[in-house]
């Protein structure tokens, strides 16, 4: 047991692959035979699916720390990704074991006029429960399919999962505990932490203005239920429009500070080119950067996956899912000719400007052969996706149009 | 992982439900074995890799990489493990273990190979045989402070707790030597110590003897 920020809570390190020898089992292969499997459209892109707590079987990534990814399949199931098939990332493999929410303890400290040390139920009590539906989206989704590939978590395009989370604002929070002048910026740590005292702790910030914005959120609820273990429990930063990265899990400390947060993750890790397409010729090194920040215009097709059959002459209903940064989808087009003409698509019912935006188009194939059906959506200030994948060192942010390669029988 | 499932708290907030009475409990979780492992080399970064990269995290992270990346590429993300992430590589370290990626994992995706332990024998034996060097560097060259301290527990017991544990045993010496040698877990709780199976017999009595003199 050891305390952290009050938190009482039992560690446990994973460290199954040191184990595998050192406990004589070390006549097991390399692969696990019965692992079922997905394979992806690049390199080296097939993943084992393995069942976690709380969790079906999700593509997985690393087992420690663990990181696990949705198969593509899942999004077409509901505009919202439930709960046991969403993304989890963790960055550092000392992580919490068990968590004692009765005995949950979250610190608001730094420059405030009142630190704070609230249990859960005081923490709901501070402020009126709102709820947002809102993207969290993997910095570096999709970045197997980039090029030149580059080194990193090597994730297809389920890193990303839309739910409906139930909290107080953040700013309510700070509010409460007074910020004082001065403040630049506003710190959040999680229960998470490095094996090694060497190695740099998950810590991110957001500036001022942000965090006293409307939108973040402190959230005990995800799709109406608990917050499963591996996203966060029992709290979690929600920062709609941004990147996962700043959604920081089992959030245990806010600190209001009067400088720029110099830590490893902010300041050295996720980092994108500091442009208007924060992008940079490939294979080349930007000579500014800045912390990532909003989700990019991204949509999908998730009624049919790569390599399957359609039926010429046989009308199909295409489906599948857009989103932006939080400014509202205003349009998802579809071509089949390469891009020369598009068919606008009906948008689904709208769950709020942060949200997965459903669409749909009936389809007639008129001629057999291969066709590679393309989408693109228009944010709500009028960006579109490029055709072709833009590329930083990271490959982060990639929001290129995408296409499902299909065959007409 | 079926009583994670046997413990769904009750929504605690829930529109235009009758809030159910929460379960105090705590939520526990028990994670999947991790089952990829480092692919065997006889390169002498093989070994350093198994003690060194393990500490921190699974195979599968240098598993997945894309093919294609050349030694340089490779020894660069080993010194940004280094240099980043403060793994406790020395510089002759980050250019073995870049060698050995490179030379390893710059192919084609891992097929099914033989057994770990074989390619660890075959490792331990193809390595350059180091001269007997005084215990500070045996810690420093086996990131041995890494994972312990003298006086605290870090992720590995502290040295004292281990002296006094094994004093007035008379097979202290041979059995922590065997636990340096060979790895183990379940003595001090369930974080394995991965094994060293490069050490030569006169540097693990030095580190034994160092280890029971705390």
């Amino acid at each position: 047991m050891s305390t952290d920020n009050g938190n009482t809570i039992k560690r446990r390190v994973f460290l199954q692959g040191a184990s595998l020898v050192a406990a004589g089992l070390a006549f097991k292969p390399l692969r696990s035979q019965a692992a079922e499997t997905e394979a992806q459209d690049f390199a080296n892109g097939t993943r084992e699916l393995v069942a976690y707590p709380q969790k079906r079987p999700l593509m997985r990534i690393t087992a420690r720390p663990p990181h696990l990814e949705t198969p593509f399949s899942v999004f077409n199931e509901s505009v919202l990704t439930p709960n046991d098939a969403f993304f989890v990332r963790y960055h550092l493999a000392n992580i919490p074991a068990s968590i004692d929410a009765d005995n949950y303890q979250l610190q608001i400290k730094g420059l405030v006029d009142k630190p704070l040390a609230l249990s859960l139920s005081e923490l709901k009590a501070l402020g009126k429960t709102v709820e947002v539906v809102a993207v969290n989206q993997c910095s570096g989704n999709s970045r197997g399919y980039g090029s030149p590939r580059v080194f990193g978590a090597q994730l297809g395009n389920g890193s990303v999962g839309n739910a409906r989370w139930t909290g107080i604002p953040l700013k309510a929070v700070l509010e409460h505990a007074g910020v004082q002048a001065g403040a630049k910026q506003v710190t959040f740590r999680g229960l998470d932490h490095p094996v090694l005292p060497t190695t740099p702790e998950f810590v991110k910030a957001l500036g001022i203005d942000l965090a006293l914005s409307d939108e973040p959120m402190i959230a005990w609820a995800m799709n109406a239920t608990d917050i499963p273990f591996l996203n966060g429990y029992p709290i979690k930063l929600i920062v709609p429009g941004y990147f996962g990265t700043y959604w920081v899990k089992h959030l245990s400390e806010i600190e209001v500070i009067d400088h720029t947060f110099e830590g490893y993750f902010m300041e050295k890790a996720y980092r994108v080119p500091d442009n208007d397409c924060q992008c940079v010729p490939p294979g080349t090194v930007p000579d500014k950067t800045r912390p990532i920040g909003k989700l990019k215009v991204r949509s999908f097709i998730t009624s049919l996956q790569p390599g399957d059959k359609v039926n010429v002459n046989e009308p199909v209903t295409l489906k599948g899912f857009a989103f932006d940064g939080g400014h509202g989808i205003q349009s998802v087009e579809v071509s089949e000719d390469g891009g020369r003409h598009w068919q606008l698509a009906v948008l689904g019912e709208s769950l709020g400007n942060y949200s997965f935006r459903e669409w749909t188009l009936q389809w007639q194939p008129r001629e057999k052969g291969k066709v590679g059906l393309q989408v693109r959506a228009k944010g709500g200030q009028g960006e579109q996706q490029p055709v072709k994948a833009l590329w930083n060192p990271s490959i982060y942010v990639k929001n290129n149009i995408e296409t499902t390669p299909v065959t007409v029988v | 992982m079926k009583r994670v499932f046997g413990q769904y708290k009750a929504l605690l907030f829930a529109v235009c439900t009758l809030p159910i009475y929460a379960v105090a409990s705590p939520l526990t979780i028990n994670l999947p074995a991790e089952t990829i492992v480092l692919r065997p080399s006889d390169l002498p970064g093989y070994v350093v890799a198994q003690q060194k990269c393990g500490i921190c995290h699974s195979a599968d992270y240098i598993e997945y990489q894309p093919p294609g990346f050349n030694q340089k590429q490779w020894t660069g993300l080993a010194r940004k493990m280094k240099e980043s992430y403060g793994a406790p590589l020395s510089e002759s370290d980050v250019g073995l273990v870049g060698e050995y990626l490179a030379a390893t994992y710059s192919g084609k995706p891992a097929v099914e190979s033989k057994p770990a332990i074989k390619a660890i024998e075959v490792a331990s034996n193809t390595v350059d045989k180091p001269a007997v060097v005084d215990v500070k560097t045996l810690l420093d060259q086996n990131a041995c402070l890494g994972c312990h301290a003298i006086d605290r527990k870090v992720v590995g017991p502290a040295y004292h707790d281990v002296a006094m544990h094994y004093k007035g045993n008379a097979q202290a010496i041979s059995q922590v030597i065997d636990h340096i040698s060979h790895g183990g877990s379940g003595r001090w709780g369930e974080i394995p110590m991965p094994p060293f199976p490069g050490l030569q017999p006169a540097e693990l009595k030095q580190l034994a003897d160092f280890v029971l003199a705390q």
